[in-house]
C-alpha cells in the first residue's frame, strides 16, 4: 500500500506534465501567431509556429526532468517520514516543486498573455505586468520553503555560518544586487517617480517595493540556501550517504543558481511581448538547461539515498 | 544483563555503520536484523554478527561497487566479534 502510494506520487507528475506539455503544443498551434514575430523574421504563420515549437523542445525536455526530480525527491522524503530529517527534505521536495512549476507557468503565462496582448493592444502593458510578477513569485515561494528547508538541517547539525563565509555570500550578494539594480534603473525614468512610462510598465516607486526588492530577497534567501545546504552536505557522516546527499544537493544548488540566473535576465531585460530571437533568448534557455541539470543530479541522489532506505 | 548485552553491541554496530551510512545507519541495521535475522533489533548478540555481516555485505554490495568499502565495514564488524567489542571503529574512506 505504502509502495503504491510512494509510486503514485512520480506517476502523478508525471501526468501534470503531459497535460503541461500537451497544453503547451496545443497553445503554440491554436493561439493566433504573433504578427510583430512574423513581420521581423518574414515568417508565415505555419512557420512561425513551427520555429515556435523548435525553440520550445528543450522547454519541454526541462520540464520533464524538473517534474521527475522533484517527484522523486518527495518520494524520498515520503520513505524517510519517521526519520528525524525528514521534515527538512519534505520541505525540500515541496520547495523543488515550486520551483519546477515555476518553469511552464512562466512560459505558458507569458505566452497567453502575449498572444492577447497582439489581438487586443491596450493590453500590452498588462501582460507585461502579469508576465514579470508571474516570473517573480513562484520562485520567490521556492525559494523561501528551500531556505526554512535549509535552516532545519543546518539546525541539525548544530553549526553556524563562520564569519568568513557570511562576508563571501554578502560580498556576492551585494555586488549582483548594486548590478542588477544598475541595469534595471537604467530602463526608468528617476526624474519621475510616478512614471510607467519604462519598459516594466509600472512607476518606480511600485517597481521597487514589488519587484526589485521581492527579487533580492528572493536571492539572498536562495544564496543562503545553497550555502546552508552545502555546508550541512560536508559535515554530515557516513561515506555511501554523502556521496548520494552530494548529488541532490549539486543538483538544489544549480536549480537555486539556475532559477536566480532566468529571474535576473528576465528582470534585468524584460520580455517585449513578442518572441525575439537575440541573446536573451539564448541566455534563459542556457540556465533553463542549468535548472534541469541540477533537477536531473536531484533525481539521481533521491533514488541512491532512497535505495539505502530500501535494502 | 544478556538484554543489556544485546544493548551495547547493537549500538556499537550502529556506531560503525553510521561511518558508512550517516543518519541512516540506525535504520539500516534494524531492518537487516528484523529482515534476515526475525528479530528485534536490540535482541542482537554476538552470535548473530557473522550472518548480520554477510547480509549487510550482500546489501552494500546493492549500494556500491567500491569492494574495499565493503571490506572494510565487513572488517569493523568482524572486530565487533574478535575483539569482545573493545576496538574502536573507523573513521571510515572520505569521511
Amino acid at each position: 500500500m505504502a509502495k503504491k502510494t510512494i509510486d503514485s506520487l512520480t506517476a502523478r507528475a508525471m501526468q501534470r506534465y503531459v497535460i503541461l506539455a500537451l497544453l503547451y503544443i496545443v497553445l503554440i498551434f491554436v493561439l493566433p501567431a504573433n504578427s510583430h514575430a512574423m513581420q521581423t523574421y518574414h515568417l508565415s504563420g505555419f512557420e512561425y509556429r513551427v520555429l515556435y515549437l523548435a525553440v520550445a523542445v528543450p522547454s519541454l525536455v526541462i520540464w520533464f526532468v524538473a517534474f521527475y526530480g522533484y517527484a522523486r525527491l518527495q518520494e524520498y522524503a515520503r520513505v524517510i517520514k519517521r526519520a528525524e530529517e525528514a521534515p527538512a527534505f519534505s520541505q525540500l521536495a515541496r520547495g523543488c516543486m515550486w520551483l519546477a512549476w515555476s518553469l511552464p507557468v512562466s512560459v505558458l503565462t507569458a505566452y497567453v498573455l502575449d498572444a492577447i496582448a497582439d489581438q487586443w493592444s491596450g493590453f500590452h502593458a498588462a501582460s507585461v505586468i502579469l508576465a514579470n510578477y508571474t516570473t517573480l513569485a513562484l520562485p520567490l515561494i521556492g525559494f523561501s520553503i528551500v531556505g526554512m528547508a535549509s535552516k532545519e538541517l543546518i539546525g541539525r547539525m548544530n553549526t553556524r555560518l563562520s564569519p568568513m563565509n557570511a562576508r563571501g555570500i554578502m560580498l556576492f550578494f551585494v555586488v549582483g544586487g548594486v548590478l542588477y539594480c544598475y541595469l534595471t534603473f537604467r530602463h526608468l525614468n528617476p526624474g519621475s517617480l510616478g512614471s510607467a512610462h519604462n519598459p516594466y510598465f509600472l512607476p518606480i516607486w511600485l517597481m521597487l517595493l514589488t519587484v526589485i526588492i521581492p527579487y533580492l530577497y528572493a536571492w539572498f534567501v536562495g544564496l543562503l540556501a545553497a550555502y546552508e545546504i552545502t555546508t550541512y552536505s560536508q559535515q554530515v557522516r557516513g561515506v555511501l550517504y554523502k556521496q548520494a546527499l552530494r548529488l541532490l544537493i549539486g543538483g538544489l544548488v544549480a536549480v537555486i543558481a539556475g532559477s536566480i540566473l532566468i529571474q535576473y535576465v528576465s528582470s534585468v531585460d524584460p520580455s517585449v511581448g513578442h518572441f525575439v530571437l537575440d541573446y536573451r533568448l539564448l541566455l534563459i534557455v542556457l540556465f533553463r538547461i542549468v535548472t534541469g541539470i541540477g533537477f536531473v543530479l536531484i533525481a539521481v541522489g533521491a533514488n541512491r539515498l532512497k535505495r539505502i532506505e530500501e535494502v | 544483563m544478556a538484554a543489556k548485552d544485546a544493548s551495547d553491541l547493537y549500538d556499537k554496530v550502529i556506531r560503525v555503520t553510521h561511518v558508512y551510512l550517516g543518519p541512516t545507519a540506525d535504520r539500516f541495521i534494524a531492518r537487516q536484523v528484523e529482515h534476515h535475522l526475525h528479530k528485534a533489533p536490540e535482541e542482537l548478540t554476538r552470535a548473530d554478527l557473522s550472518r548480520l555481516i554477510d547480509w549487510i555485505r550482500i546489501a552494500m554490495s546493492l549500494l556500491t561497487e567500491d569492494s574495499e568499502v565493503i571490506e572494510e565495514y565487513a572488517e569493523q564488524l568482524h572486530k565487533l566479534t574478535r575483539d569482545n567489542g573493545k576496538s574502536k571503529p573507523a573513521t571510515g574512506r572520505g569521511a
